[in-house]
């Protein structure tokens, strides 16, 4: 089932939560599918199905009970460097500025940092964050702070994105303007990118391409290609197309059976 | 009143009252100076005897500070020698939280058998007073990392070392001041004690012979200058949390 041109294959992949005792939860039932070097997919499915389960599966930061993981050949078992995780929260460190929680993976894995200090910088300011290299988190408003994060998955070029509900956190207008922000810069970067989403809207705009996922255990139960050109605007979510397939999607949520 | 100088004031004001309403009743009631000496006298006492009560206040800050030191330098070290291993973890840190409930001056004269009666049993019985609440507030420094930080640690490869260093140990310091400020004052207190039990120096010992020669003046005059070299320990930690908040730019 795997192609020449797939940057990340989930093969037969389950997960289950405290085996053999009576809090056994099965989180993800046996799913499989892969995603092409540079596309960028959207996990979209209910809260509690299982998707970010999947996503940290494939980031390494937990282990699968059944089932394999390949990342560009190799097959996951740890976290890899270059892998870039972008979690619900921003999770910058309360006492660092914007541009040194940018600079972060960098302390991180021991890698040089002042080379980067222009890269960082000129993220910050690509995400409209000119002023605030020097703020502390705190300074920062929660959308401002996203922004950082998203510096910060950047800096180091992965090449994967892996992006866990980045936004649900966000009240609506500041989200359409992350999703602006986070667009304007993986045409940029152009990175493979996988992105868990409970929004339908928000993973149409986003992707080439949604999975969705039935409720627990989840499961994929439909893969559609996103047809809209890039750069896409906004003004796209007013199309008919663009409900339409959201309209499809609806119905499929909310169709599966428990 | 000022808002800003109330909280300075306010006290102020109130010990001076309490101060003048004990050299009232003294002088009143014409209490023998041998049981309870006018704070008058205890001035006066604290001046004629300056050279002498200095003398002693030395070994005693000395001794507390060294103390406080090597509490600090064990009981954050074990704490984050605990952080990365969960075996040494679950084995030591119970076993230490149930020692730490023994009420820790009893182990005093163990201690002045063990170690001798010079300084270092001072030093030590300060240590190990002062290491508990250190070692204590440092493992709930340290197991109350956000998860999420070492998560994101996890995920950019980061050695457990580095985690350590760039993560749980800044995001453990307000619980580390907290352990401070706490082990100093106990770390006086040990030395005290210590001092009281054997020894030919310190402000415990002067305390103690002037309790036996019925200088009811020198012992007040002694614990005065007690309480302001202990505050001054105290500031010293106070300050240094400061510097680190500063830093932290809080």
């Amino acid at each position: 089932m795997s192609s020449a041109g797939d940057y990340v294959v989930v093969d037969r992949l389950a997960k289950t939560f405290n085996p053999g005792t009576r809090q056994q939860v099965e989180a993800l039932a046996t799913t499989s599918f892969s995603v092409k070097a540079g596309e960028f997919v959207s996990l979209l499915g209910p809260s509690g199905c299982g998707k970010s389960t999947l996503l940290m599966m494939i980031a390494g930061l937990d282990a699968p009970s059944q089932g394999t993981i390949n990342v560009a050949g190799r097959a996951m078992t740890s976290p890899r460097a270059e892998t870039g995780v972008m979690f619900q929260d921003p999770t910058l460190l309360p006492w660092k500025t914007a541009i040194a929680n940018v600079l972060f993976p960098f302390e991180a894995m021991g890698r040089p940092v002042r080379p980067a200090a222009d890269r960082a910088g000129a993220l910050l300011d690509q995400v409209g964050l000119g002023g605030f290299h020097h703020h502390k988190p705190r300074q920062l408003s929660g959308g401002m702070r996203q922004r950082v994060a998203i510096c910060r998955t950047l800096v180091f070029e992965p090449d994967l994105l892996l992006m866990d509900e980045p936004f649900s956190a966000l009240d609506a207008i500041t989200r359409d303007e992350m999703n602006l922000v986070l667009m304007k810069m993986w045409e940029e970067h152009h990175r493979t990118a996988l992105f868990v989403t409970h929004s339908i809207r928000e993973a149409v705009y986003l992707a080439d391409r949604v999975l969705v996922m039935s409720r627990r255990p989840g499961r994929i139960i439909e893969d559609i290609r996103i047809p809209f050109a890039r750069p896409r605007g906004l003004e796209i979510g007013e199309t008919v197309e663009f409900n339409e397939i959201c309209g499809h999607l609806r119905g499929k949520i909310q169709h599966t059976p428990h | 009143m000022n808002e800003r100088l109330r909280p300075l004031l306010l006290p102020t004001a109130f010990g001076a009252g309490l101060l003048l309403l004990w050299q009232a009743l003294v002088v009143v009631f014409g209490y023998p100076k041998v049981i309870l000496p006018a704070p008058s006298d205890v001035l006066l006492a604290l001046a004629d005897n300056f050279a002498v009560i200095w003398r002693q206040t030395v070994p005693t800050v000395r001794d507390t500070l060294a103390g406080f030191a090597l509490a600090a330098i064990f009981g954050v070290g074990l704490a984050a020698l605990l952080s990365f291993s969960r075996l040494l973890r679950d084995a030591i840190y119970p076993l230490i939280v149930v020692i730490q409930l023994v009420p820790k001056i009893a182990w005093t004269p163990l201690f002045i058998v063990w170690v001798g009666i010079g300084w270092p049993s001072r030093l030590t019985i300060a240590a190990f007073i002062g290491f508990f609440p250190i070692f204590i507030a440092m493992m709930a420094g340290l197991e109350s990392t956000d998860r999420s930080l070492v998560r994101l640690c996890r995920g950019l490869i980061a050695t457990p070392w580095r985690t350590f260093w760039l993560v749980r140990l800044p995001a453990s310091t307000p619980y580390l001041f907290a352990g401070l400020k706490i082990a100093i004052t106990l770390a006086v207190v040990g030395v005290i004690v210590a001092e009281f039990i054997s020894s030919s120096e310190g402000l415990g010992f002067l305390i103690l012979q002037s309790a036996a020669l019925l200088r009811t003046d020198i012992i007040l005059a002694a614990i005065t200058v007690l309480c302001i070299a202990g505050l001054a320990c105290y500031g010293l930690v106070h300050a240094g949390e400061l510097a680190v908040r500063k830093w932290h730019g809080e």
